[in-house]
C-alpha cells in the first residue's frame, strides 16, 4: 500500500491557542479554515469573548470578528464557501468568506426547545445540508440550506442517551442518518428507523466509538471499542476489509483516504499524537504527530494541518508509483532516466530510449510522465517530468500534442493558485472535479480579480464566460466601497469595463441600488448601452420620468407602455398628463390605447392640453358613433362647435353648426315626408327631395344652405335624368343660362341612351365643346363641319378618329381635304 | 420580358427561405397545442397565411375547423381554440368575449393566442383587464416578411401608414428593425446604407442597435446585398397619389391586388364566377406568362392616348405573340385569357373621356400650369359626386404640388366636399392636415426661416412641444422647387414612344419621373447625399438624411449591384416598375421591401373617417 505525505505550507498564522481549544472547520477543495476561539467560555468579559477567525489554507488571515451571538455548537462550510455556524438554540448564522454576515435561519421549534447537542454540515449533490441532534436525542435535518426544508427524523425506539457516534449518509439522493448506540446500529430515513448490522463484523463489540463516510458517500468505516476497524460499503451490504489496531482509546478523528477509481481502501485514524493509515494490508502506516492536528477529508486524500504545518496525505497515484518506485523498469521511469542522461550528454540516454522503443512503449512512457507531472506538488518535479515527456515525444511520429499542452496549462494555473498568498492547495484531480469555472468563482469570492483575469486570458476563455464575468463581479464589489465617492466609483468601473462584451451595467447598478446607492446606480446606468435594460431598475428606484425618457430612447414601444402604466399608478392624473405632454411619442402611444380602451381619458387628455381642435373632433365622432338620440347628437355637435371656436377654427365650427341645422331639418323631413333623410349629406338630401318630387323643398334647402349654382345644376340634372323626367329637364334647362354649360345635358341624356333628348341640347353647347357634343350624339358629319370651321387640328383628329367604316368615308375625305388646304395656307 | 435584363445583372438572393422559415415556425407553434384544435384567423392575415401554409398543411397539424375573426361570435365545439391575430386591441376584445362567454357557461377549454408579427404589451394589458390573461397562452409568430415576387418583400402591414404618419405611433418601427435584422442574418450585412426620413432614421438606428447587441453573427459574413436604402413615404406623397398606368398598377387601382393575387370578377372572367389569380408566378412558365402580361400592360397604357382606335390591333398583336411564344403552354392560355379580359375591362373603364380629363388634370398639376382650371375640374368632380376617394386624392395632389391650397380654395373645396360626401369628413380633413397631405398656404415668404427652425425641432427626439399646426407647417412640400431641382418633368420633344422607354417617367406616360425613385437614383449615383443638400433641405430633412458605409470592402462587385429599397409606409407598383427599369438601364437589381403595397386609394382610405 503506497501512501505519501508532503508539506503544502508552513502555516503563517500566529495561533495563540491550541487547535483543541477551538471549534474548527475547514472547507474541502483546499478551502478556507474557520476557527472559533473560546467557544465554551460563558463569561461575559470582552477579553474572553469568543472570536471567529477565518484563514486561507496557507494561514493567511481573511477575517476576524468578535462573536456576539449565542453559543456555537458546530461550524461548517457550505459548497459555496459560506460559513454556517450552528448555535445551541438551533439558529444557523451564515457568514461570507470575509466574515461578512449574510443571513440566518432557524432549524425549527423542536430544536429551539431541546437545544442542539451536536450538528454536522454535509454536502450532497443538491447543495449543503445541516443535520442536528437535539437534547431529546432526535434528529432534524435539511438537505439543502439554500432551499430550506426541515425534516424531522423518526424516533429511535428506546434511546435514552446520546448515541456514541453518528453520521449522515446519502443514498439514492436521500439523506439518511446512521447512529450507534452501544452494540447496535440504527439507520434513520424519512419514514422509519431500522436496525442494521454490518456483514462480517468481528464479535465482541460492545460499542462503536467513531464512524467515517467517504467523500463520495460510497464507503463506511466503523471504529469499535475493541480497537477493531470495519470497512465496507455505505449501504452496509458488503464488507471490504477489516483491521485490528489494538488501540482502544477513542480516536479524535477518522477519515477515508482514497482516490477516485482506485482499488485501494484506506482510512486515516488520528489520536492525540499518532496518525495511522490502515487498509486491507496487514500492516498499517504510522506517523507521529508532533502537534495537535486536524484532518480534512478531500476527494483524493486527506489534508492535515496543525499550528505550524499543513500537509497532504494521499495514496501514491499509479503513474507516480511506477516512475518513482525504486529500480522501476516501467517505461515512464526509463524515459525520465533517459532524459536525465541526455542532459548529461551521456550515451546511456540512447540505451534507455532504445529499451523503451524495443518494447514499443514510448507512447505509454510519455503519457505516464505527463500524468505523473500532474500529481506532483513541487514545480521542479513537474518540470523534470514534463521535460522527459517532451523529450520522449520527439521520437514519436504521431503523438497528439494536446494532452501535453493542456497539462502544462493546468499546472501553471494550479501552481498559481497554490501559491502561498493565494492559498488554494488544489490537487490535479480536485481541480478537474471542481472545473475552471468554479475555481474562477472561488478566486472572485476571495476578491482575487487580477489573478482570475490573468487565468482567463491565459486559458483564452471566451470573454463572456471569463474576463467579462470577473470584471462584472469586481464592479459589484467596487460599488460596495462606501468610502469612495459615487463619481469615482462610476468612473473607475467604466475605465476598467469600457465596452467589454457581456458586461451588464444594469446588473452592477442593481447591486449599487441594493447597497442603497441610488445616485451611483443612476450614474452606472448611463453607461448601459441598451436603454431597455435601464428601464426596469429605474422604475424600481422610483425614477419613473427618467425611465420614461430611456424607454423612449430605446424605441421599444412596449417598454414605453410599461413605464406609462407604472406612471399612471404612481402619479396623480394631472401630473401624469403633464408628463405625457412633454413626451409626444409616449403621448401618441397612450392616445392610441385610449382610443380603443378608455375614451373618457382621451377627452381628459385633450382637455388638459387645451387641444380644442382634437376635442372638437372627439365630439364630432361622438355625435355619430356614441350618441343615438337626435338631441344627444345635436348637443355633441354643439360642444364640438364650441371647441372649434376656441381652437380658432371657424371653418370647422361653421361646418358643424350647418350640420346641426341639417340634422334638425332632416329629422323634420322624416317626420313630415317619411322616408330616410338622417345622415345623408346635404347633396344627397336635396337629391332625395327632388327624386321624391318635392322640388319646392329642394329649392328652399338649397337657398338655406347656400348651395352654389353649379352644384345645384349638376344635382338637378342628374336627379331629373335618373327620373327620366325629360320634360322637367328641358324646363329646367331653359330656366336660366346654365352655369355648367350644356354639354353635361348631352352627356347625361346619352348615358340614359336617349339620343332624341340629347340632340335637343347640342345646339346650345358652347362652340369649344360643340364638336364633342356632336360626336356624342353620333353626328360625325356635322362635327366635321364645325371642326373645319374652327380650323382646329386637335378637333379634326378627334373627329377623324370617330370616322368608322364606309358610312363616314365621305366625312373623312372632307377632313383630309380641309387639312390639306390648311397646310397650303 | 419586354425589356430583358442586361446579361451582367446580378442574381437575386433566394427569398423563398423566408417562407420556409415562417412555415416551420407556424407549425412549431401549432404543435405547441397538441391535439385537435379550431383555428380563428384574422381576416387581414388570411391571404398572407395562404401564401405560407395552405389548408392541407394546417390540417396535417391537427387544425380542425377554420374561422374568421369578425364581429359576430363563432360557434366552435372544439376543446382547443387557437387564435391567429394581429396585435390589435379590437381582437383582444373579441377573444375576451369568447372566453368570458365560456366561463359563464361553465365551460373550460384551452386557448392560445398567436400574435403576428409580434405581441404588444397593450394587448396583454387588455387581456388582463378583461380578466382572462391567466386563461390564454400567448405566443408570437415572427412572420414579418412575405415574398410576393422574386424581388418584392411585403410586411403586409397596411396600418403602418396610418399608425405612424397620422397617429405618430411608433410601435411598428421595432418590427421593421427586426425584419431588417432577419435579412442581414440570412443574407449577410449591408455594407452601404442610405436613408431619408424620420422613420427611416429611427428604424435604421434601432436595427443597428439590434445588430450590435447580437454581435458576431453577421460579422465576417460576405454581404450578398451591397446597398440598403430606407425611405419614408412622406418624402414623396405625390407619386403615390398619381393614377397608375403601368399594368400591375392599373390592375391594382382597378381590381385591388391583395397579397399578390387579384380577384377577377364576372366582367373579366366572362362567366358568372369570380376567379382568384396570382399576379406573379415563380416558376418558369409563370415567368413567360408575366412577360406577356407586362407586354399587354405596355400596350394598355399606350392606349390611354389612342385607345379606341388601336385596341383591336394590340390585342391581336398580343394574341399573335401568345401563339408564337407560348406554344405548347396550353394551361397558360386560360390564365392569359383572364388577363386579356382584365385589360379589356380596364380599357372600358379608363378610355372614357373622364379618364383622359383626369390624367390631363393630373399632368397639369404635376407640371404646375393651368392651376385655376384644375381647381375647377376638382370642384366639378366633387359637385358631381364622382367618387369620394378620387376627389380627396385630387385635392391632396393639388395641395402638395402647390405647397398648400390658397385659403379661398381651401375653404370652398372643403365646403363642397362636406356637402357632397357628408359632414364626418371634417375629421378626414383634420387627419389630412395633420399628415401634411392637405394644407392651407401660409401667407408670405418669411416662412422659410421659421420652417428651418421648426424642422430642427422636429428632428430632436426629446423636443415635443410642437403643436399640430407647427408640425404640419414644417411639412411644406416644396414640390415645385424639388421638381425643378431634380428635373422630374422631362422635356419631351415630340411623342414619347412608350414602347421604347427612355427614363423612369415611362411609368407615368412620360410625364413625370417618380420623386422617390429619382432620389434613390441620385444617391446611388453619388454613393452619398453629397451635392443634394438643397433637395434634402427642401424635403425638410436636413437632419434626417444619412449615409453609412463600412470601410472593409468584402463585398463582391456582384453584390454591390444589388440594392434593397425599404419603403416605410408602402410603395406603389409604379415605383417598383420605375426602379426595375432603372435597374435594367444601369445593370443593378433592386429588391423591394415595403410595409405594404399601396396606391392612392389605400392612402386616402387610411386617412378617411368612415361612419362605423
Amino acid at each position: 500500500m503506497g501512501h505519501r505525505k508532503y508539506e503544502l505550507y508552513s502555516m503563517d498564522w500566529d495561533l495563540k491557542e491550541e487547535l483543541r481549544d477551538c471549534l474548527v472547520a475547514a472547507a474541502p477543495y483546499g478551502g478556507p479554515i474557520a476557527l472559533l476561539r473560546n467557544p465554551w467560555r460563558k463569561e461575559k468579559a470582552a477579553s474572553v469573548r469568543p472570536v471567529l477567525e477565518i484563514y486561507s489554507a496557507s494561514g493567511m488571515p481573511l477575517a476576524s470578528l468578535l462573536w456576539k451571538s449565542g453559543p456555537v455548537v458546530s461550524l461548517g462550510w457550505s459548497a459555496e464557501e459560506e460559513l454556517l455556524c450552528v448555535q445551541e438554540d438551533g439558529v444557523v448564522l451564515v457568514y461570507g468568506l470575509h466574515g461578512d454576515f449574510r443571513r440566518h435561519f432557524s432549524m425549527g421549534n423542536e430544536v429551539l426547545q431541546n437545544r442542539v447537542l451536536d450538528a454536522r454540515i454535509f454536502h450532497t449533490e443538491f447543495g449543503s445540508g445541516v443535520a442536528i441532534l437535539t437534547g431529546a436525542h432526535r434528529f432534524t435535518l435539511s438537505a439543502n440550506v439554500g432551499d430550506l426544508k426541515l425534516r424531522r427524523m423518526p424516533e429511535v425506539p428506546g434511546l435514552q442517551s446520546a448515541p456514541s457516534c453518528w453520521t449522515t449518509l446519502c443514498q439514492d439522493r436521500v439523506a439518511h442518518i446512521l447512529l450507534a448506540v452501544g452494540p447496535d446500529l440504527y439507520l434513520l430515513d424519512h419514514a422509519a428507523c431500522s436496525s442494521v448490522t454490518p456483514p462480517g463484523l468481528a464479535p465482541g463489540v460492545s460499542s462503536f466509538l467513531q464512524m467515517a463516510v467517504s467523500f463520495t458517500y460510497r464507503h463506511l468505516a466503523l471504529f469499535t471499542d475493541t480497537g477493531y476497524i470495519w470497512m465496507g460499503t455505505a449501504s452496509l451490504k458488503e464488507k471490504l476489509c477489516e483491521f485490528n489496531c489494538n488501540i482502544r482509546a477513542p480516536p479524535k478523528q477518522m477519515v477515508w483516504c482514497s482516490r477516485p477509481r482506485s482499488k485501494e481502501r484506506a482510512v486515516v485514524v488520528a489520536w492525540e499524537r499518532r496518525l495511522m493509515v490502515v487498509g486491507d494490508a496487514p500492516e498499517s502506516i504510522q506517523f507521529v504527530l508532533d502537534e495537535d492536528s486536524y484532518l480534512v477529508p478531500e476527494l483524493d486524500g486527506v489534508r492535515i494541518f496543525s499550528r505550524s504545518t499543513h500537509e497532504f496525505l494521499h495514496e501514491v497515484p499509479v503513474a507516480s508509483e511506477e516512475i518513482f518506485k525504486i529500480a522501476s523498469m516501467a517505461p515512464g521511469a526509463l524515459l525520465l532516466e533517459a532524459q536525465k542522461e541526455y542532459e548529461k550528454e551521456s550515451q546511456k540516454a540512447d540505451e534507455y530510449l532504445r529499451e523503451i522503443q524495443e518494447l514499443g512503449q514510448l507512447t505509454q512512457a510519455v503519457q505516464q510522465c505527463i500524468e505523473a507531472a500532474g500529481h506532483e506538488h513541487r514545480p521542479d518535479m513537474q518540470k523534470s517530468l514534463l521535460r522527459a515527456a517532451s523529450f520522449g515525444k520527439c521520437f514519436l511520429d504521431r503523438f497528439p500534442p494536446d494532452s501535453f499542452v493542456r497539462m502544462c496549462q493546468d499546472l501553471r494555473v494550479l501552481n498559481a493558485v497554490r501559491d502561498y498568498h493565494i492559498g488554494i492547495p488544489l490537487t490535479y484531480s480536485q481541480y478537474k472535479q471542481l472545473t475552471i469555472q468554479v475555481l474562477l468563482d472561488r478566486l472572485v469570492l476571495r476578491r482575487l480579480y487580477p489573478l482570475a483575469i490573468q487565468i482567463c486570458e491565459y486559458l483564452r476563455l471566451p470573454e463572456v464566460q471569463g474576463v467579462s464575468r470577473i470584471l462584472a463581479h469586481w464592479a459589484c464589489y467596487k460599488v460596495q466601497q462606501k468610502d469612495v465617492s459615487d463619481e469615482d466609483v462610476a468612473r473607475a468601473i467604466n475605465q476598467k469595463l469600457g465596452d467589454t462584451p457581456g458586461v451588464s451595467y444594469s446588473d452592477i447598478a442593481a447591486r449599487a441600488y441594493g447597497c442603497g446607492r441610488t445616485e451611483l446606480a443612476i450614474k452606472l446606468l448611463e453607461y448601459e448601452p441598451r436603454s431597455g435594460e435601464q428601464v426596469p431598475l429605474l422604475l424600481k428606484m422610483k425614477r419613473s420620468k427618467l425611465a420614461l425618457s430611456k424607454a423612449i430612447e430605446s424605441g421599444d414601444t412596449d417598454l414605453v407602455f410599461t413605464v406609462l402604466l407604472h406612471l399612471k399608478n404612481e402619479l396623480n392624473r394631472g401630473d401624469f398628463f403633464m408628463t405625457l405632454r412633454n413626451q409626444p411619442m409616449a403621448l401618441s402611444l397612450y392616445r392610441q390605447f385610449c382610443k380603443y380602451q378608455e375614451l373618457e381619458t382621451l377627452k381628459d387628455l385633450y382637455n388638459q392640453d387645451d387641444n380644442h381642435q382634437e376635442l372638437g373632433s372627439f365630439h364630432i365622432r361622438a355625435s355619430y358613433a356614441a350618441e343615438e338620440r337626435i338631441e344627444g347628437r345635436v348637443a355633441a355637435l354643439q360642444t364640438a362647435a364650441d371647441a372649434f371656436y376656441k381652437a380658432k377654427n371657424e371653418f370647422a365650427a361653421k361646418a358643424t353648426e350647418d350640420q346641426m341645422r341639417l340634422l334638425r331639418l332632416q329629422r323634420r323631413l322624416e317626420d313630415e315626408l317619411g322616408g330616410r333623410f338622417l345622415d345623408l349629406s346635404l347633396h344627397d338630401t336635396v337629391t332625395t327631395l327632388i327624386l321624391g318630387g318635392h322640388n319646392k323643398r329642394a329649392e328652399q334647402l338649397a337657398r338655406d344652405f347656400r348651395i352654389p349654382d353649379k352644384r345645384l345644376w349638376w344635382l338637378k340634372l342628374t336627379a331629373l335624368a335618373d327620373l327620366e323626367d325629360w320634360e322637367e329637364l328641358e324646363k329646367f334647362s331653359k330656366s336660366k343660362k346654365s352655369p355648367i354649360g350644356y354639354l353635361p345635358f348631352v352627356e347625361i341624356c346619352m348615358k340614359q341612351h336617349n339620343k332624341y333628348e340629347a340632340k335637343k341640347y347640342t345646339s346650345r353647347v358652347g362652340p369649344e365643346q360643340k364638336v364633342k357634343a356632336l360626336l356624342l350624339v353620333g353626328d360625325v358629319a356635322q362635327a366635321a363641319d364645325v371642326a373645319i370651321e374652327h380650323r382646329n387640328e386637335a378637333e379634326l383628329s378627334l373627329v377623324l378618329s370617330h370616322c368608322t367604316g364606309a358610312t363616314d368615308g365621305a366625312t373623312a375625305d372632307k377632313i383630309q381635304r380641309a387639312r390639306a388646304q390648311a397646310q397650303k395656307k | 420580358m419586354a425589356f430583358p435584363h442586361r446579361p451582367d445583372a446580378p442574381e437575386l438572393p433566394d427569398f423563398s427561405m423566408l417562407k420556409r422559415l415562417a412555415r416551420d415556425q407556424l407549425i412549431y407553434l401549432l404543435e405547441q397545442l397538441p391535439g385537435k384544435k379550431d383555428l380563428f384567423i384574422e381576416a387581414d392575415l388570411m391571404s398572407p397565411l395562404d401564401r405560407i401554409a395552405n389548408v392541407s398543411i394546417l390540417k396535417q397539424h391537427e387544425v380542425d375547423k377554420l374561422y374568421k375573426v369578425e364581429s359576430k361570435p363563432a360557434v366552435s365545439s372544439s376543446e382547443q381554440l387557437c387564435f391567429l391575430v394581429r396585435p390589435r386591441i379590437k381582437n383582444m376584445r373579441y377573444i375576451a368575449n369568447l372566453v368570458n362567454a365560456d366561463k359563464l357557461a361553465g365551460r373550460t377549454r384551452k386557448y392560445k393566442v398567436i400574435f403576428s408579427p409580434q405581441k404588444f404589451y397593450a394587448c396583454e394589458m387588455v387581456l388582463e383587464e378583461e380578466g382572462i390573461y391567466g386563461d390564454v397562452s400567448c405566443d408570437e409568430w415572427a412572420f414579418s416578411l412575405l415574398p410576393l415576387d422574386v424581388d418584392l418583400l411585403s410586411m403586409e402591414l397596411p396600418e403602418f401608414f396610418r399608425d405612424y404618419f397620422l397617429e405618430g405611433d411608433q410601435r411598428w418601427i421595432n418590427t421593421v428593425a427586426q425584419a431588417l435584422h432577419l435579412l442581414s442574418t440570412l443574407y449577410g450585412p449591408f455594407p452601404n446604407c442610405y436613408g431619408i426620413g424620420r422613420c427611416a432614421k429611427m428604424s435604421y438606428e434601432l436595427w443597428r442597435k439590434l445588430e450590435d447587441e447580437e454581435d458576431g453573427e453577421t460579422k465576417g459574413r460576405r454581404p450578398e446585398i451591397g446597398h440598403i436604402f430606407l425611405l419614408d413615404r412622406d418624402m414623396d406623397f405625390v407619386t403615390a397619389l398619381c393614377s397608375q398606368v403601368v399594368y400591375e398598377g392599373l390592375v391594382d387601382d382597378t381590381f385591388r391586388i391583395k397579397c399578390g393575387s387579384v380577384d377577377f370578377g364576372p366582367e373579366v372572367t366572362s362567366s358568372d364566377k369570380s376567379l382568384k389569380v396570382l399576379l406573379n408566378a415563380e416558376d418558369k412558365n409563370g415567368r413567360a406568362l408575366l412577360l406577356c402580361c407586362r407586354y399587354t400592360g405596355e400596350a394598355g397604357r399606350y392606349k390611354l392616348q389612342f385607345c379606341v382606335r388601336r385596341r383591336g390591333m394590340d390585342i391581336k398583336q398580343m394574341k399573335n405573340f401568345v401563339s408564337q411564344e407560348l406554344k405548347g403552354l396550353k394551361q397558360e392560355h386560360r390564365l392569359l385569357s383572364l388577363h386579356i379580359g382584365a385589360c379589356e375591362s380596364i380599357m372600358k373603364k379608363k378610355t372614357k373621356q373622364d379618364f383622359q380629363e383626369l390624367i390631363k388634370t393630373e399632368h397639369a398639376l404635376l407640371e404646375g400650369f393651368n392651376i385655376r382650371e384644375s381647381t375647377s375640374y376638382i370642384e366639378e368632380h366633387i359637385d358631381r359626386q364622382v367618387s369620394p376617394i378620387e376627389s380627396l386624392r385630387l385635392m391632396c395632389l393639388l395641395s402638395i404640388t402647390e405647397n398648400g391650397l390658397i385659403p379661398k380654395d381651401y375653404r370652398s373645396l372643403k365646403t363642397q366636399y362636406l356637402q357632397s360626401y357628408g359632414p364626418e369628413h371634417l375629421l378626414t380633413f383634420s387627419n389630412l392636415r395633420r399628415a401634411g397631405l392637405l394644407t392651407e398656404q401660409a401667407p408670405g415668404d418669411t416662412l422659410t426661416a421659421v420652417e428651418s427652425k421648426v424642422s430642427k425641432l422636429v428632428t430632436d427626439k426629446a423636443a415635443g412641444k410642437i403643436t399640430d399646426a407647427f408640425s404640419s407647417l414644417a411639412k411644406r412640400s416644396n414640390f415645385r422647387a424639388i421638381s425643378k431641382k431634380l428635373n422630374l418633368i422631362p422635356r419631351v420633344d415630340g411623342e414619347y414612344d412608350l414602347k421604347v422607354p427612355r427614363d423612369m417617367a415611362y411609368v407615368f406616360s412620360g410625364a413625370y419621373v417618380p420623386l422617390s425613385c429619382r432620389i434613390i437614383e441620385q444617391v446611388l449615383e453619388r454613393r452619398s447625399w453629397q451635392g443634394l443638400d438643397e433637395v434634402v433641405r427642401l424635403l425638410n430633412c436636413s437632419e434626417l438624411a444619412f449615409t453609412d458605409m463600412t470601410k472593409e470592402d468584402k463585398a463582391s462587385s456582384e453584390s454591390l449591384r444589388l440594392i434593397l429599397v425599404v419603403f416605410l409606409g408602402g410603395c406603389t407598383f409604379s415605383e417598383i416598375s420605375a426602379l426595375r427599369f432603372l435597374g435594367r438601364e444601369k445593370g443593378y437589381r433592386f429588391i423591394f421591401l415595403t410595409t405594404a403595397v399601396t396606391n392612392s386609394a389605400r392612402l386616402m382610405e387610411a386617412m378617411s373617417e368612415v361612419k362605423a
